[in-house]
């Protein structure tokens, strides 16, 4: 028997209206009110759209404040110092986890309680939410890096997606020649660490790291400086870059994708749907194509990760009531009723089940799955308490770097190296 | 006596409002200064760590960067602000429904967000797409492949452009009042006996705008040592430290550091900076006042 896609896809929803998740029986936190600080997503509002769900099954009800993303940290400062437990649920950004360790409560024993599934979650999302060995948040919102290209250019030149960086190089220099387009969009300039997060992937697939074991600085060593010269020779060297990316940061390489002056764009897959929107883009969906982000000959793709875990406020007097609200909203089938929600243009998934899942990918044109492959072998970034010291550090090694006021790789580096050596302890 | 009474309870909301708004933040500021207090792990200020705040600041090769270039910006901008302000309060002093219209729409620089000139500079000089790096390409060809903001040079000269752009509106008007003040008499009698217009202007008109020029000198100081907006929405202090003014620095230290003592102590410097501009100023204008009553 055949069964259609709409079917299918009907019949995943109604199995889904309630969500699955572990909650406690006997409804024993009845009655009890939350509130979570969360940053202002779509996917968090639809979320928030099926709390009824939840309320339902446990007699609990949650009130959402959003914050915009520019002001989110000071508001998670000002609730960490004021210690006041107004928000039970609280919204983390990765790079913030550590410099939060006084707002976070440790799950550990909500999660064993609640019996959820860890091994779901790809380790690049999940520990960002651990600190000193405890898990104090969830991943719930979730981006990974993949390779956007001109699949009508490459088609035409009988080019396949390049799948190792040197590929990059030729197949931008072929299309420079014949369709006299840049090869690929790369943004260089400064803005929250932005021309950093190509770079990490150049470094991870040579074999670098950022960091040793101890925590000193490892990305100047003979793997990080021929990161560094390939990834700023692809601006100064090749020129595979568009015009000016010395100065460009996310949103720039972005544009210039969109407005057909480049060939190739390595950036979140969150961006798929601008790529193609006809209020913005020059570009039609048959244009647009993606894979997972090079690497080298040999080495498994990585990408850099950007994740937002939930956890629990430490001064919260419902901590209990919050785990079961964590458990529910952790919920794979939730994550995936989203997904497949037509009325919703949502892509984030953070859990290997959805990820793989064929009604997602078919929904979505197969980007889950290239997500997954680059996740199984994605490091993790460890972020310490110092982190936006060090990125500034880095933004400003490599924004230098581009714009020639420093030529050399090698002694950049280690004076960046040397001057993180300082304040990291 | 009830009157004496009335006087000081109708002033003492104002002062109130003054004390929890601006004397207890600054004091606290202060305070905190000379403590350590790493937001990412202490609630609270933790003990008094001395002068070490202030000395770890004269070892901090980038807060001294910062400082130079905050010099950089200062001088730049209020020496061409100064000047075009003057210049335009010339060119505008006539009348006619021409010069009224112009005086009308140049204030509007001056309405616009400073963090929204910032954005606004920066899409106008992508070098892809921008109105300005195309335009200036297409005036000048030798400039057409700049990366203005890419370079550490030119991006200070778009960053103190966009600053004398969104000034200059303000000055010119305050230029317009002092010129207003200038009897035209004078003036006019050095031109029937045969003065040029330059002549004109440097001995008789300047001399007397010299109070006003001097207050947007000050003015202007002030604010553009306070320079945050457009470094964060244009440059982000690049490329590399460039563009990476004092007031920009402060906040790196107290709001992605988290360290609030060093940032406070930072600060003071830019308050010491400011104070010391202020105290010359009022020197500067009681001097003025003496000679003239003299």
């Amino acid at each position: 028997m055949k069964v259609s896609f709409g079917v299918a896809v009907a019949f995943g929803l109604a199995a889904n209206a309630a969500f699955a998740g572990t909650l406690s029986d006997g409804k024993p936190h009845n009655g009890a009110s939350l509130k979570v600080l969360a940053v202002k997503s779509s996917q968090f509002e639809a979320h928030e759209a099926r709390l009824a769900d939840f309320t339902n099954r446990t007699g609990i009800k949650v009130s959402y404040t959003y914050i915009p993303f520019p002001n989110m940290r000071e508001a998670l400062t000002a609730e960490m110092i004021g210690g006041t437990g107004d928000y039970d649920v609280v919204t983390i950004m990765d790079q913030w986890v550590a410099g939060m360790e006084m707002l976070v409560s440790p799950i550990n024993d909500g999660i064993s309680k609640h019996k959820i599934d860890l091994a779901n979650y790809p380790k690049a999302h999940l520990e960002q939410g651990r600190i000193k060995g405890n898990l104090v948040g969830l991943p719930v919102r979730g981006h990974v890096q993949l390779l956007f290209y001109r699949a009508d250019l490459l088609k035409k030149n009988s080019l396949q997606p390049p799948t190792t960086w040197p590929q990059v190089v030729s197949v931008s220099k072929t299309l420079a020649e014949k369709e006299n387009i840049a090869g690929i969009a790369l943004p260089y300039g400064k803005l929250s660490g932005q021309n950093l997060m190509v770079w990490y992937n150049l470094l991870w697939g040579r074999g670098g790291a950022l960091f040793d074991a101890k925590g000193k600085p490892a990305f100047n060593t003979e793997a990080g400086i021929a990161a560094t010269q390939e990834y700023i020779g692809f601006l100064n060297k090749e020129k595979i870059t568009p015009a000016g990316a010395a100065g460009f940061v996310e949103q720039d390489a972005v544009n210039s994708f969109k407005q057909g002056n480049s060939a190739m764009l390595p950036v979140w897959w969150w961006v798929r749907s601008q790529l193609t929107d006809a209020k913005q883009s020059k570009l039609t969906e048959d244009q647009v194509g993606f894979a997972p982000l090079p690497s080298y000959d040999g080495k498994g793709s990585t990408t850099y990760t950007n994740t937002w875990i939930f956890g629990v406020n430490d001064k919260s007097k419902k901590k209990a009531a919050a785990m079961e609200f964590l458990s529910w909203l952790t919920d794979p089938s939730l994550e995936k009723d989203v997904l497949l929600d037509p009325k919703q243009n949502e892509v984030v998934a953070v859990q290997f089940s959805n990820l793989r899942d064929a009604e997602v990918n078919k929904r979505w044109g197969g980007m889950h799955a290239a997500a997954a492959k680059a996740l199984e072998t994605a490091p993790p970034m460890v972020y310490g308490e110092d982190w936006p010291q060090v990125a500034e550090v880095l933004e400003n090694m490599m924004s230098s770097l581009a714009s020639g006021a420093k030529t050399d790789v090698k002694s950049t580096l280690d004076a960046a190296a040397a001057e993180i050596s300082k304040f990291r302890k | 006596m009830r009157d004496r009474h009335l006087k000081y309870a109708l002033l003492l909301p104002a002062f109130l409002i003054v004390m929890v708004t601006t004397f207890y933040p600054l004091a606290y500021s202060f305070a905190t200064s000379f403590r350590e207090w790493k937001l990412a792990r202490q609630r609270e200020p933790q003990g008094f760590v001395g002068f070490d705040n202030y000395t770890r600041a004269f070892t901090d090769e980038h807060f001294l960067g910062s400082l130079q270039t905050t010099a950089i910006f200062v001088v730049s901008s209020v020496v061409a602000t100064v000047f075009l302000s003057v210049l335009l309060a010339l060119l505008l002093r006539r009348t006619g429904s021409l010069h009224t219209f112009t005086r009308i729409i140049i204030i509007l620089p001056f309405a616009m967000s400073p963090a929204l000139i910032g954005v606004s500079y920066r899409f106008m000089f992508n070098p892809e797409f921008g109105v300005l790096a195309k335009g200036i390409g297409a005036v000048a060809p030798a400039l057409k492949d700049i990366a203005w903001l890419a370079d550490p040079s030119y991006a200070m000269v778009v960053l103190v452009l966009t600053d004398v752009w969104h000034w200059t509106p303000y000055m010119t008007f305050m230029c317009m009042g002092g010129l207003a003040a200038v009897p035209r008499a004078t003036e006019e009698a050095a031109l029937i006996d045969g003065a040029s217009n330059m002549r004109a202007f440097i001995d008789i008109v300047l001399p007397q705008m010299r109070n006003v020029i001097l207050v947007v000198a000050v003015l202007k100081t002030i604010f553009a040592l306070k320079m945050f907006d457009q470094v964060v929405t244009l440059t982000g202090g690049g490329p590399g430290r460039s563009t990476e003014t004092l007031a920009y620095f402060v906040f790196n230290a107290g709001f992605k550091w988290f360290d609030m003592g060093y940032a406070s102590a930072l600060a003071y410097f830019l308050t010491a900076i400011m104070m010391v501009v202020s105290i010359w100023y009022v020197r500067l204008l009681l001097q003025d006042r003496k000679m003239a009553t003299a």
